[in-house]
């Protein structure tokens, strides 16, 4: 029993902050879905933007926010899990290394609104994507990347030594003891950290508007030549627009991206169950 | 730390590059192909490697040099002492100290919603909570940690705000209080756990040291474990201040966009993140002082982002430097004692 037995007053206070910090954790949800209420059906989720809110829908966003978790998993997962397993396996302990590294590592704090900035400059004006769905998934990439690289560095570090020594004292080659044994014992943690990243990618707004993206497009993006559209932006235009109705559309917006962040966590954790009983 | 898995290297010259059946238990049809395997996937490792390099050089060169092309023109005390920031003027002027100052103002309003009430919560937990309400608080802290920041911008503006004027008519529909308050939320998670993983990490001996000593339970907690996990905490401070700096949603809905230099809370303002967000749904040309004027903003946010992130992981790992220098330093008798 770590706990302490009697409370008094600093156990009172801490109880009343726990209590605040609770309200304040479910209060935004609660609000969200009372709001959302009235809007959210089918045609809502298969619906176009619309200057009548009644009319309106966020088929086009969804589409959008499914295209770009799907390029920003393509493009940051391989590169972000392969760094990871250089800098912590092979990578030589010298200090230009070890600066690349934590210059890596310390752009997980760079705000995601600073790679939209980049994202314009690089994709959208550099490469001449234009706004379009591919400059949003590279850009989502570039943000997602620093947090795949530090949690899947830790995942691996995280792997006992004595693995490593009883794998290379049987004989195996650093690959052989990599794939056999190291990356099926920190695949549960590269799994929990990737989640992490694209939740966070698909969530994001601030990137996307810097790029361009659009809000009011009445179609669904079919390759990622089209032009970017995705929900956190609709919730935003549609929060910013002083019209009634519109606020119960950017609340139901909302409620459809937590949902699809829901359906993410939990596929990661079904597969993370099925990742830590393979390594056992 | 042993668990370091790059100190542990495989036998150099254990494998003699001649022909013969493989020499270990492992599959391979030979030495030849498993060097092969072996040279192939330690080349793609380091490609990746570089590509995150490439990645991260291009985010810093990309800033670098557009911000350089801006201060070429604009002389950086001009960008220092100038009290207006308004790019699209006919006589434009870039004075960043408004968009700091708003910066500043949000953040501190931020962290004194959230620190105390995040490191009281951690206290709870880690001291004072049963096991079952302590598992139903973490998971709602983490769920509140998941939710996206655009969608924490609308509970600001359309709940929040509303809340606070039906208290208070004299507030504006945008202005720094709300943004306050939500942002506060918002980094309430990163304070509450990282608080809480500080705290995990005092030894348990330390408190029962005191408590056997025959101190109250909140002398041992303000005079022992809160001292003791004080860089901990530091570094949770820092990291979430470093988040509510760049956060950008909740303050370009909740506070606005107001150009002025104002230390009003009651008034809408307008931080760094707030211009960019703004400005930049205007289709900046390439080229203009008003693009580059962009970078300049976001490479003075970077800048501060990345210093203060930096600081907290330097804070965070501080405790296990000291345990290692510890380590090293005990003789080798003591830890028989264990």
């Amino acid at each position: 029993m770590k706990g302490f037995r009697n409370h008094g007053l600093i156990g009172s206070v801490c109880s009343f902050a726990a209590a605040v910090t609770l309200a304040a954790a479910v209060t935004p949800i609660v609000i969200l879905l009372v709001q959302a209420g009235g809007v959210l059906d089918f045609g809502f989720l298969v619906g176009t933007p619309s200057r009548f809110a009644a009319q309106a829908g966020v088929g086009p966003a969804l589409a959008g926010t499914l295209w770009l978790t799907l390029l920003t998993a393509a493009l940051a997962c391989p590169v972000g899990v392969g760094a990871a397993v250089y800098f912590a396996e092979y990578a030589p302990r010298t200090r230009a290394v070890q600066a690349i590294e934590s210059a890596v590592s310390n752009l997980a704090g760079v705000p995601p609104l600073v790679f939209g900035v980049t994202g314009l400059a690089l994709y959208v004006r550099g490469l001449g994507l234009g706004p379009t769905v591919l400059a949003g998934g590279l850009t989502l990439a570039m943000l997602a990347l620093p947090t795949v690289v530090v949690t899947s560095k830790e995942a691996i570090r995280q792997v006992p030594a004595g693995v490593r020594a009883a794998a290379y004292a049987l004989g195996a080659t650093r690959w052989e003891v990599l794939r056999r044994q190291v990356l099926p014992a920190a695949a549960p943690g590269i799994l929990t950290g990737v989640t992490l990243a694209l939740a966070r990618t698909a969530g994001a707004a601030a990137p996307l508007l810097v790029i361009g993206a659009a809000s009011f497009i009445t179609y669904a993006p079919a390759t990622p030549g089209d032009l970017l559209v995705a929900l956190p932006t609709q919730v935003f235009a549609w929060s910013a627009r002083s019209q009634p109705g519109f606020a119960a559309l950017a609340a139901a917006a909302g409620v459809v991206l937590l949902a699809l962040l829901l359906v993410l966590h939990l596929a990661s954790l079904a597969l993370r169950r099925r990742l830590a009983g393979a390594a056992r | 730390m042993t668990a370091d898995g790059s100190s542990l290297k495989p036998p150099q010259a254990a494998r003699p590059v001649s022909a013969g059946p493989p020499a270990s238990a492992f599959e391979g049809t030979g030495t030849a192909s498993r060097a092969l395997s072996e040279r192939i996937a330690r080349r793609f490792f380091q490609v990746c490697a570089m590509l995150a390099a490439l990645a991260a050089a291009a985010v810093i060169a990309t800033l670098a040099s557009e911000s350089a092309l801006f201060f070429m023109e604009v002389s950086p005390v001009r960008f220092l002492t100038e009290l207006a920031w308004t790019p699209l003027a006919e006589e434009p002027r870039f004075g960043i100290l408004p968009l700091l100052a708003a910066t500043a103002q949000i953040t501190a309003g931020a962290a004194v919603v959230a620190f105390p009430l995040g490191l009281l919560t951690a206290v709870y937990l880690e001291y004072y909570s049963d096991p079952r309400a302590a598992r139903i608080l973490t998971a709602a802290v983490i769920v509140l940690a998941a939710v996206p920041t655009v969608v924490y911008g609308y509970v600001a503006l359309n709940f929040v705000t509303p809340a606070l004027r039906n208290v208070w008519p004299s507030l504006e529909a945008y202005n720094g209080i709300s943004a306050c308050l939500v942002v506060g939320v918002m980094i309430l998670p990163t304070v509450t756990l990282l608080s809480r993983s500080a705290l995990q990490a005092v030894p348990p001996s330390l408190t029962d040291a005191g408590l056997a000593l025959g101190a109250s339970s909140a002398r041992v907690l303000l005079r022992g474990i809160l001292p003791a996990a004080s860089g901990g905490i530091a570094a949770a401070l820092a990291l979430a201040v470093a988040r509510a700096a760049g956060e950008t949603m909740i303050v370009t809905l909740a506070a606005g966009n107001q150009p002025g230099l104002t230390w009003s809370p009651l008034e809408g303002l307008r931080t760094l993140t707030a211009y960019i967000a703004q400005a930049s749904m205007g289709d900046a040309p390439s080229g203009t002082m008003e693009y580059r004027a962009f970078f300049a903003v976001a490479s003075v946010l970077f800048v501060i982002t990345y210093a203060v992130h930096a600081l907290g992981r330097w804070l965070a790992g501080g405790r296990s430097r000291r345990r290692d220098a510890a380590a090293r330093a005990r003789p080798a008798t003591a830890g028989a004692r264990r």
